[in-house]
């Protein structure tokens, strides 16, 4: 309470506005409703854009982290060389290496059977972890098989299978890939390289651990194998992600846009109460400006009557669209905790920012109005 | 010794679409310190208007206004606030308080504005004065008329003024509120050295009176 009266004995414009605005607290409490509507609006809406991408990025996975080089067929390679894969493996600076061969083939387990990819791979442990079981670092004999194969064969690691006719005994079951993968484990059968027909490499992916270093080892790549002719493909799906970034970031850009007309109107909303209440009060306007209260401090306490709506407006939507946040965030994502990204702080900030701005500014009439009349006319009965 | 405020040929004209009405012509007036003056006149005689110029609310068109043997005339409107929180104490007929401050706070109002330290202090003992010490903290609508006047005076007089300005002080006061109130300015003007001019119908101000002008149609009879 003290702490109050201090503040309003510095700012006596506050106290003026406080009190003014406690007289009609139906009209003050819907003013504050627009301000609280429209904040919420801006920083939930921020924050449904927020979610958005957070989902997107899990369901992308670590795409953007690896690339994948394959023969270019157009060009008359059909495949890989081992120098080749010398050359990428100079090139790359940051990331491992995993050349491999890839074929369909039937799968089998007593009656159960099923068309699986095979890939043949020496290094499957730099793409894939264990569900169950290990993920040998070199791979020389036994299978490595998807969780969704392992479900339609019913097998685990210790089981044999026989892939194209040679039995295999299971090293470890792969973890499911929840994202989208260039060589997905899933639905596929990894075993040793050699296994799988052929001489080449059907594909080389390179597997690093940011963006940024995958775009790297693309670039380098790209000069290295494709300095006369162009002997690759480099796919990379970080440009992919980038775009799926951009999108979202424009998603979010327009869904804050429509939650900034709320605060608009909520502007206007202001304005209205304000002028209405400096009409109803200009009488007692003339007596401040009458008993030698200046001109400027008739505006400073105006514009703390509309800045006071919107900090209560403001404070109170920021905590709805906290709230809105986690309840979003707990049911798309099932992370409550989704909610306290330094991003969502941003749009919160941003939120309040423009729900008192947009107060200050529709404050900014009515006070410019009420300071210039003149005290002879308000005083007037 | 010099006037405490003049006006030395006033005139004072608006322009109402096209009709120029002349409010006040060729006016000189003067108080002193210590002098309770009343202006008389019937409504519509430019009574309120002369009281405007006199408290530095208003302009004239022609003529000069003297406060404290300075000329005010042209000052900006800066200039003339700072002028009317110095100088003058207001008195309104529906004593205008701001309903959602107390009596206290009402009576503070003229010093909120500004670093002034010592303005409860003056602010309580002023209520004290009127016999409103009991009713600090009451709203304007827990008082009765002549309570309401006297917060109002004890708001007029926080700035320690030197001249007060009562337009119809007791118009909404029965005879006896408002013959308490003439003696508290009649107290006021003896002790505090103050000018009360005083705009009013009410007869019975003529008897507190120093000096009584009659306005008619703009012109000091």
């Amino acid at each position: 309470m003290s702490f109050f009266d201090d503040l309003f004995r510095r700012v006596p414009a506050l106290l003026m506005a406080r009190r003014n605005l406690s007289r009609n607290r139906i009209r003050s409490g819907l003013a504050v409703l627009g301000i609280i509507i429209g904040v919420l609006a801006i920083a939930s809406l921020g924050m449904f854009g927020t979610t958005l991408r957070t989902g997107a990025d899990q369901q992308l996975g670590e795409i953007g982290n690896e690339i994948s080089i394959s023969p270019n067929l157009q060009e008359g390679v059909e495949e890989l060389t081992d120098r080749d894969v010398d050359e990428i493996e100079r090139a790359v600076t940051d990331g491992e290496v995993v050349p491999l061969r890839s074929e369909s083939a039937l799968v089998s387990r007593g009656q159960q059977q099923t068309v699986a990819t095979i890939y043949g791979m020496e290094n499957p442990g730099a793409l894939y972890e264990a569900q169950e079981g290990r993920v040998p670092d070199r791979l020389r004999q036994g299978a490595l098989v998807g969780s969704g194969t392992a479900e339609i064969l019913d097998v685990e690691p210790g089981n044999t299978i026989s892939v194209d006719g040679r039995t295999y005994r299971i090293a470890a079951v792969l973890a499911e890939e929840q994202g989208i993968s260039l060589v997905s484990p899933n639905n596929a059968v990894v075993v040793p390289l050699e296994d799988v027909n052929g001489t080449g490499y059907s594909q080389v992916v390179v597997s690093s651990d940011s963006g940024q270093a995958a775009n790297e080892s693309a670039v380098a790549i790209r000069e290295s194998l494709n300095e006369r002719d162009e002997r690759v493909n480099v796919f990379e799906l970080q440009a992919i992600t980038q775009g799926i970034d951009q999108f979202f970031g424009i998603i979010n850009t327009f869904l804050i846009g429509i939650g900034s007309i709320s605060l608009v109107v909520a502007g206007v909303s202001i304005l209205n109460v304000m002028l209405m209440s400096t009409i109803e009060r200009r009488q007692e306007i003339g007596v401040l400006r009458a008993v030698g209260v200046q001109r400027g401090d008739v505006i400073r306490m105006i514009l703390a009557e509309a800045g006071l709506l919107g900090v209560a407006g403001g404070v109170i939507g920021a905590i709805l669209a906290v709230g809105a946040g986690v309840a979003l965030n707990s049911f798309v994502l099932n992370d409550p905790l989704a909610t306290f990204q330094p991003v969502n702080f941003l749009y919160i900030l941003l939120a309040v920012g423009f729900g008192i701005g947009t107060s200050i500014l529709s404050g900014l009439y009515p006070a410019w109005k009420a300071a210039n009349e003149r005290p002879v006319e308000a005083l007037r009965k | 010794m010099t006037h405490i405020i003049e006006l030395q040929h006033v005139w004072k004209r608006y322009d109402t679409g096209g009709e120029v009405v002349e409010a006040l012509k060729d006016v000189d007036f003067y108080a002193d310190p210590g002098e309770f003056v009343s202006v008389m006149g019937p409504s519509g005689s430019g009574k309120s208007t002369m009281l405007n110029v006199l408290g530095l609310l208003d302009t004239p068109t022609e003529g000069t206004v003297l406060l404290d043997g300075q000329d005010v005339t042209d000052l900006s409107d800066h200039e003339m606030t700072t002028q009317r929180k110095q100088f003058v104490g207001f008195i309104f007929q529906s004593f205008h308080l701001i309903p959602t401050l107390s009596a206290l706070e009402n009576v503070e109002v003229p010093t909120l504005f500004g670093d002034d330290p010592s303005a409860r202090e003056r602010a309580t003992d002023l209520l004290e004065r009127v016999g409103l010490g009991n009713r600090l903290h009451y709203r304007p609508d827990q008082l009765s008329g002549g309570q309401k006047q006297r917060v109002a005076i004890a708001r007029a007089l926080v700035n320690e003024p030197r001249i007060l300005l009562a337009d119809e002080p007791t118009g909404n006061l029965d005879r006896k509120t408002g013959r308490s109130v003439l003696d508290l300015f009649d107290e006021i003007r003896r002790e505090d050295d103050v000018a009360v001019i005083a705009v009013t119908h009410d007869p019975q101000l003529g008897e507190y009176a120093d000096r009584t002008v009659q306005l008619v149609d703009g012109r000091i009879q």
